[in-house]
């Protein structure tokens, strides 16, 4: 008896534990950490985590937060729910790059939503998709 | 009755909902498909007295001799007491005839509208719709110092319930027909709300058409903001003047407590502050009314019923002004420039329950059938 209340107490926490994260973060649907990746081809990828924020006013990002990080622009269209995100970045051999990404915002009320679309990184197009963290 | 009668019928968005803000205290626009009915004949077979709704659940065999078990919610179970009735009234083993609304996705659960004891055709759980009893119009008690008295006269009890609103709109004069939830009868009207910024607006709106299916309120997460003002298991202020404080005790959202600071202290900037599902209150008399500032506010709950958006910089003012005995004024002006273009300001008054104390009420309490079902 005892095992079987403990196993559905251990159920309960567990579905409970899945629920929560999913109605944690409410306030504007970009503000967070992002992880996720890039890359021209499914074998390809870059990991990425872009840190964004809200102000009031704009939206701005910090794109591999540490001694490399890049600063971008972050545009949020509400009515299709789309973001564009902008950077000056480095590519792997070290030369600057201009970093257009276009995605979709999927499932915003859930605190795991994601962002997915295409990323344009100099001549290089290729895919991305982030997830809140 | 031996055999199922199952039915789903479309009928009127507004009967249907209607009759499910008579049965249920909680937000049922998210968890039940308001525009359809459900029929149901079956023996029941566990009976939940628990907060926030009291189920039972009844076997119900379709024409092919299968059964299936599905759980009736009937209400808050104070609600239920208050209105004269106890578990006792249904039995295990008792043969019902339910019509309800049923819940959204594949659960088989259904908000009852109607209950049915097939033995002899009464009819169980229904609200009495009376009006609470009203204290007599007294004058406003007061301390000492003369400054209102917010809870009961020494030696007596008593609480506040029964807001005259569970939504907040802005003050304009212009009336938005909207449900108890704060689901607009028409998406079109989302301006006349408050002054949103876009992107809140967009939100607002994404929270009105995916029917709240995001409220952290229906996952037991606390109140916040203004919307504990809005629940109807109402509220308690402890005043304790020799420390500089009052507290709230709250009868929703699992018995929480508020610390409102009177002791002079500043406010405070949020990003000194843990942020939290209160905040942070420091407060003041102005003549008769308690001037409350809350800055300090996390982003994980709805700050009032209807999905409006709130960010971190949320300040909210609130003013109590208790008019007389049974009459509490509660006016609240939101400032959260990151969400709004402007602060803006709307209010309701909440009823004085004399004679009672808060019940008991867990959210969490009836989990297991809420989120494991």
């Amino acid at each position: 008896m005892m095992r079987r209340r403990a196993f559905q107490l251990g159920f309960l926490l567990a579905c409970v534990g899945i629920v929560v994260p999913g109605f944690a973060q409410q306030g504007h649907p970009l503000t967070g950490t992002w992880n996720g990746d890039f890359g021209p081809s499914p074998t390809q990828r870059t990991q990425l985590t872009i840190v964004m924020t809200w102000d009031g006013k704009e939206a701005k990002g910090t794109i591999n937060p540490g001694p490399d990080s890049a600063a971008a622009a972050v545009f949020l269209d509400v009515i299709n729910w789309t973001v564009r995100i902008e950077a000056d970045m480095k590519d792997q051999s070290g030369k600057p790059a201009h970093v257009v990404a276009e995605g979709k915002l999927e499932d915003i009320g859930n605190y795991h939503r994601t962002i997915s679309g295409t990323w344009k990184q100099g001549a290089t197009t290729g895919s991305f998709k982030l997830t809140r963290d | 009755m031996k055999y199922l009668k199952l039915e789903i019928m479309t009928v009127s968005a507004l009967i249907a909902l209607s009759a499910a803000v008579a049965m249920a205290q909680r937000a049922p626009s998210g968890n039940y498909e308001s525009d359809k009915k459900v029929k149901l004949s079956g023996i029941v077979t566990r009976i939940d007295w628990v907060n926030p709704s009291a189920f039972f659940t009844v076997n119900v065999k379709d024409a092919t001799g299968m059964i299936s078990n599905w759980a009736i919610e009937i209400g808050n179970p104070l609600d239920l007491q208050r209105d004269g009735w106890k578990p006792t009234a249904l039995h295990i083993g008792d043969t019902v005839n339910v019509e309800g609304i049923p819940a959204r996705g594949p659960r088989r659960q259904a908000m009852a509208t109607s209950v049915v004891l097939a033995k002899n055709g009464s009819k169980l759980f229904v609200p009495s719709n009376k009006p609470r009893a009203k204290a007599a119009s007294q004058p406003v008690p007061r301390w000492p110092d003369g400054h209102p008295r917010l809870g009961p006269a020494p030696g007596k009890k008593g609480y506040w319930g029964t807001p005259s609103s569970t939504v907040l709109v802005e003050n304009t004069g212009v009336a938005i027909p909207m449900n108890r939830d704060g689901l607009l009868t028409n998406i079109t009207d989302s301006d006349k709300v408050a002054p949103f910024q876009p992107w809140a607006k967009a939100l607002y709106e994404y929270r009105q058409r995916t029917l709240f299916k995001d409220d952290p309120y229906n996952r037991c997460m606390p109140p916040g903001g203004a919307r504990h003002f809005q629940n109807p298991y109402g509220f308690q202020f402890i005043e304790q003047p020799e420390i500089g404080r009052i507290l709230l005790l709250l009868g929703g959202g699992d018995r929480n407590w508020r610390i409102i600071y009177t002791d002079g202290r500043p406010i405070g900037h949020k990003d000194e502050l843990v942020l939290t599902y209160y905040g942070t209150s420091v407060g003041k008399w102005e003549g008769d009314t308690l001037v409350v500032d809350t800055v300090g506010f996390n982003e994980r709950f709805w700050f009032t019923n209807g999905g409006l958006p709130h960010t971190e910089a949320l300040h909210l003012t609130e003013r109590f002004t208790r008019s007389d005995l049974n009459t509490l004024r509660y006016q609240v002006t939101v400032d959260d420039p990151q969400a709004y273009t402007r602060p803006w300001t709307g209010g309701w008054t909440i009823q004085w329950v004399p004679d009672e104390e808060i019940q008991e009420y867990f959210c969490e309490e009836n989990a297991e059938t809420t989120f494991v079902r």
